[in-house]
């Protein structure tokens, strides 16, 4: 899933791969899990971990909407909102117009696209800052949508929809997997395309990139189109759990879709992104909000334990990043 | 001396706020009202401290997510001391201003010391904050404020509160840290060119918890005027502060890496916004049109100013 | 019970505990959850009223259990994680009254029972009562309450919470019918929408009365926080020609009652919500079903409502509302076994 190169034999490369952000992350959910497991059993049984595993695949996909335009050094604060007119849209198709089902979907898909594409061309054309052009799009793209349906929602979707929704593998949700065969996509995406490459170096040093050829426009419009397909797809994915389109989806996903990113290792500043970090950082904090519902801590405290956790978990990485910078230092030397 | 104009950002707002403050006064006969300049000069107030808390973090090229959380705890602790241990009114807001600088200390701490990203030591720290404020009031309001601190919230002179004075003497203050001393220019150092800064000996770490502390300070502030404002120590203050507090900034010019603020745009991105508010509803819009024209109100506005720097940029 | 599906691996600890308690003999052994939707302050008394219902009727345990924020994720994931601690009893008030029912079709799957309570789901659903306030009867007996405190005629404005709740839409229409029936005395100048966070309610509240506060008669609030704002705002006007009915009993509104400045208040019976809730809860954990032909009310949202009863206050009432909750609560849990449910 990242770009490391696969680890040759001897103490040296086990320890760069070590000190990548990665094996630090997956350390500490590792940590975290068998703390968990130790403390409440019940946090790994299949209901728990497919509960877990669904929500995940949904906070991976609004971690992707975020990463793919933070790549660029932009962001995108229409997520939610690109998000939940696909679902109203798909909703409407499915319900209203008897549309089947793939092909609604695929509409949904598309508008999300167009409206990211939106976001993107209007950034371009009037250099204004991604962050203020989102804000008031989100406006935008929620405000149709409530003009439009009143948020009244589509129940009467085609079963096979919240059947997908409920779906087990074993004890693993498809929307996981769904997850990460998009996360392989995008990685391929950044590693090994020029497409991918140009997006990440007009974040890294915009005016390099163009000096260097890279058309900076066409690279930011792709960035915030990507991110509203990725948005649609999240919006899509929780209608499918919840078995109908409610005007609520989406609403909560800022800060959590910036989150996930940014624990990986992808830069708000631009030029880098982790797909694997982004998966990591989803997972550790569901991890870590299942760990503590489970555990049942007072009711009214859980947010204080919550922060503290991930502060502490966050420390943890960086102070054993620092650690094995300074003892590689010294094997080197 | 057009051109100069044009370079900032100021004149373009305050002609976008000229034309909504003549587009309301023209269509709605309520809108000059003594009373209704009073309600758009209320709203102003707090919101014109949140603005700067996120401000000054911006100035150092950080993000604060934490404002609103740090704001409620704010509120409700100084809440907890009037009501519960009858502290007098003076000590629980200065007490509650010095925790509001000790949130944003510990904010700034953290992220120097350990080198995690601000934007992830702040959403933890929100957590935390929230979950402090939760835990003691179990979302149960503190209701019982002493009276002179609400009719300090409600009282006027004409259609001027006087809620007004804190926010305006911070708006002075700021003005005169950012650009008269050397502290202010460092912190615009600092957000400007980090590497720069530090190898001309400006404490960036220093600097960076500074900023942070002043942030927490000015949402204490922020939090304390809702108190004021709301006649009672709600647990919920500050949970709708997130958005307005980078919109305001940024619509004012301040870049998202650091390095350039200004308080007087910032301040008319703020009587903007206010505006845009007060006049969705004095023109009784219909609920399900108002967060369209919200978000096209706001890109006119965006790209009114984009217009101007066009126009700079050309001239 | 064994509607689980066979495939399912490692799913031994889950089941296990949840056919312990839903199978053991006395009622005693049932872990019921009382859930808000998040944390607001109308759903206090329901601590009080799992403590209650658990020493009163010999419940295993009655919890309270909150969600951290008010999102509809984190609802359901504690619904989630509550199940697999053995939790078989949840009665909720929904996140969301649609996008709640896939999670509670998952926890009828595992064996658990559930009931909305305060606020129902939307039929289809798998809950099985819904037992709350009649949003729209409430919001309809409050504005003919306010058209008769303004004299029958005027002009009124409806404050309401968020736009995209489906409630809101049942309010404003039930405003609107009553609005309708006063051949045009009354009109209805406007809906103001999502003012369910204290300081944009009291932003747009104190908006409309810089505005109009000359041109208005009435306000009805059909929400918690817009009703404790505009008590507030009036009061700060000084102004007892306009005429409020609020939404709920927080004190601000209640000492607006007590000094004139608001004419009255719909008080819905939340603790009783949450301990008949618990009781009925604990009963169909047991065994018992909900009878087919149950007298059940039907409203926009639900064939399955049984009112837990709303009561206005006004001047006269305002320090002896609560005794008329208790008799209304203690009528419905009396009643509840034998009108609502068939037990073996």
């Amino acid at each position: 899933m990242t770009a490391d190169k696969p680890a040759t034999a001897g103490r040296l490369s086990i320890l760069s791969l070590a000190s990548s952000n990665l094996f630090g992350l997956a350390a500490i959910v590792a940590v975290f899990w068998a703390i968990f497991v130790s403390l409440t059993p019940n946090i790994a049984s299949s209901f728990s971990l497919f509960a877990i595993s669904r929500s995940l695949g949904i906070d991976i996909v609004v971690g992707f909407s975020t990463m793919v335009v933070l790549a660029t050094g932009g962001m995108n604060l229409a997520i939610g909102s690109i998000g939940v007119c696909a679902v109203m849209f798909a909703g409407y198709l499915m319900q209203e117009l008897g549309v089947p089902s793939p092909l609604a979907l695929l509409a949904a898909l598309m508008l999300g696209a167009a409206s990211g594409w939106a976001n993107g061309v209007t950034i371009v054309t009037t250099g204004a800052n991604a962050f203020v052009v989102t804000l008031a799009s989100a406006s935008l793209f929620f405000g149709a949508m409530l003009i439009t349906t009143h948020g009244t929602p589509f129940e009467g979707l085609p079963p096979e929809l919240a059947d997908f929704g409920r779906m087990r593998w074993g004890f693993v949700s498809p929307m996981l997997a769904l997850a990460l065969a998009i996360g392989v996509a995008l990685a391929i995406l950044f590693h090994f395309t020029a497409l991918g490459r140009e997006i990440l170096s007009v974040g890294a040093n915009t005016r390099a990139a163009r000096m260097s050829g890279v058309r900076v426009g066409r690279a930011i419009v792709v960035a915030h189109t990507l991110s509203g397909l990725l948005a649609a797809v999240a919006g899509l994915m929780t209608m499918a759990r919840l078995g109908a389109a409610i005007p609520a989806i989406g609403r909560d996903w800022l800060l959590p879709s910036f989150l996930a990113p940014v624990l990986g290792g992808t830069l708000l500043s631009g030029g880098a992104v982790s797909i694997g970090g982004t998966i990591l950082g989803a997972l550790l904090i569901a991890t870590l909000r299942a760990g503590i519902l489970t555990l049942q801590v007072a009711n009214f405290w859980l947010q204080l334990f919550l922060g503290l956790v991930l502060l502490c978990s966050v420390a943890l990485d960086r102070y054993r990043g620092g650690y094995l910078e300074r003892k590689s230092a010294r094997v080197r030397a | 001396m057009n051109t100069r104009l044009l370079e900032k950002e100021w004149p373009a707002l305050a002609v976008a706020i000229a034309l909504g403050f003549g587009f309301l006064a023209a269509t709605s006969p309520a809108f000059l009202t003594e009373f209704n300049i009073y309600v758009l000069l209320r709203s102003f107030c707090i919101s014109l401290l949140v603005a700067f808390s996120q401000m000054t973090t911006l100035a150092v090229g950080q993000l604060n997510v934490s404002i609103g959380a740090l704001g409620g705890l704010v509120a409700i602790v100084a809440g907890g001391l009037m009501e519960k241990l009858g502290v007098p009114i003076g000590v629980a807001l200065a007490a509650g201003l010095a925790l509001g600088a000790l949130c944003g200390f510990v904010n700034g701490v953290l992220v120097t010391r350990t080198g995690i990203d601000g934007f992830i030591v702040t959403l933890a720290t929100a957590s935390v904050f929230d979950g402090i404020n939760l835990g003691i009031t179990k979302s149960i309001p503190f209701y019982k404020m002493p009276a002179a601190l609400v009719a300090f919230g409600t009282a006027r002179f004409h259609a001027l509160p006087y809620l007004l004075i804190p926010p305006v003497l911070a708006a002075i203050a700021l003005a005169i840290f950012l650009a008269r001393t050397s502290l202010g220019r460092y912190l615009l150092a600092v957000g400007g060119n980090p590497q720069a800064a530090e190898l001309s000996g400006v404490p960036r770490a220093r600097i960076i918890v500074l900023a942070h502390s002043l942030s927490g300070f000015l949402a204490a502030g922020a939090a304390l005027l809702a108190l004021a404002q709301l006649g009672s120590a709600q647990p919920t203050i500050g949970s709708d502060w997130l958005i307005l507090s980078f919109a305001a900034p940024i619509i004012g010019g301040a870049a998202l890496g650091g390095g350039y603020v200004s308080v007087l745009a910032t301040a008319l991105a703020v009587v903007l916004l206010t505006l845009i508010q007060n006049g969705l509803v004095l023109e009784q819009v219909d609920p399900f049109w108002v967060e369209f024209l919200l978000g096209g109100l706001i890109l006119a506005a965006v790209g009114f100013d984009r217009l101007r720097a066009a126009r700079a940029g050309g001239g | 019970m064994n509607s689980y599906p066979k495939s399912a691996v490692a799913a031994a600890t889950l089941f296990a505990l949840m056919a312990l308690s839903s199978g053991a003999a006395l009622a005693s052994s049932n872990k019921i959850a009382l859930m808000p939707g998040g944390p607001h302050p109308y759903f206090a008394p329901w601590e009080q009223a799992a403590a209650d219902a658990k020493k009163d009727f010999g419940i295993g345990d009655v919890q309270y259990k909150v969600p951290a924020e008010w999102k509809l994720d984190l609802q359901t994931e504690l619904m989630e994680s509550l199940a697999t601690q053995g939790y078989v009893g949840f009665g909720f008030f929904p996140g969301d009254a649609v996008g709640i029912n896939s999670t509670l079709q998952e926890l009828s799957a595992n064996g658990g029972v559930s009931a909305a309570l305060a606020g129902c789901a939307q039929d289809p659903t798998k809950a099985a009562f819904c037992l709350g306030t009649d949003v729209y009867k409430a919001a309809y007996v409050g504005a003919q309450a306010l058209i008769k405190a303004m004299g029958g005629k005027g002009r009124i404005v409806h404050l309401a919470g968020l736009v995209i709740d489906p409630n809101t839409k049942l309010r404003m229409a039930a405003i609107e019918k009553a609005v309708g029936e006063t051949n045009g005395a009354v009109t209805l100048v406007q809906h103001i929408t999502d003012l369910d966070a204290q300081e944009a309610a009291d932003q747009k509240i104190n908006a409309l009365l810089g505005a109009q506060k000359d041109q208005i008669d009435g306000l009805i609030a059909t929400a918690y926080i817009p009703s404790t704002v505009a008590a507030k705002a009036l009061r700060n006007l000084g102004d007892k020609r306009i005429k409020l009915i609020g939404m709920d009993d927080d004190k601000i509104v209640l000492d607006g009652i007590r000094d004139g400045f608001v004419a009255g208040t719909m008080a819905q019976n939340a603790y009783g919500q949450g301990y008949i809730g618990a009781y009925a809860l604990d009963l169909l954990a047991s065994g018992c079903k909900v009878k087919d032909d149950a007298p059940f009310q039907k409203t926009p949202q639900t064939a399955k409502f049984i009112d837990s009863g709303t009561v206005l206050i006004q001047k006269a009432n305002v320090d002896t509302y609560a005794d008329d909750l208790k008799k209304v609560t203690a009528e419905i849990q009396g009643g509840f076994k034998a009108k609502f449910l068939a037990c073996k």
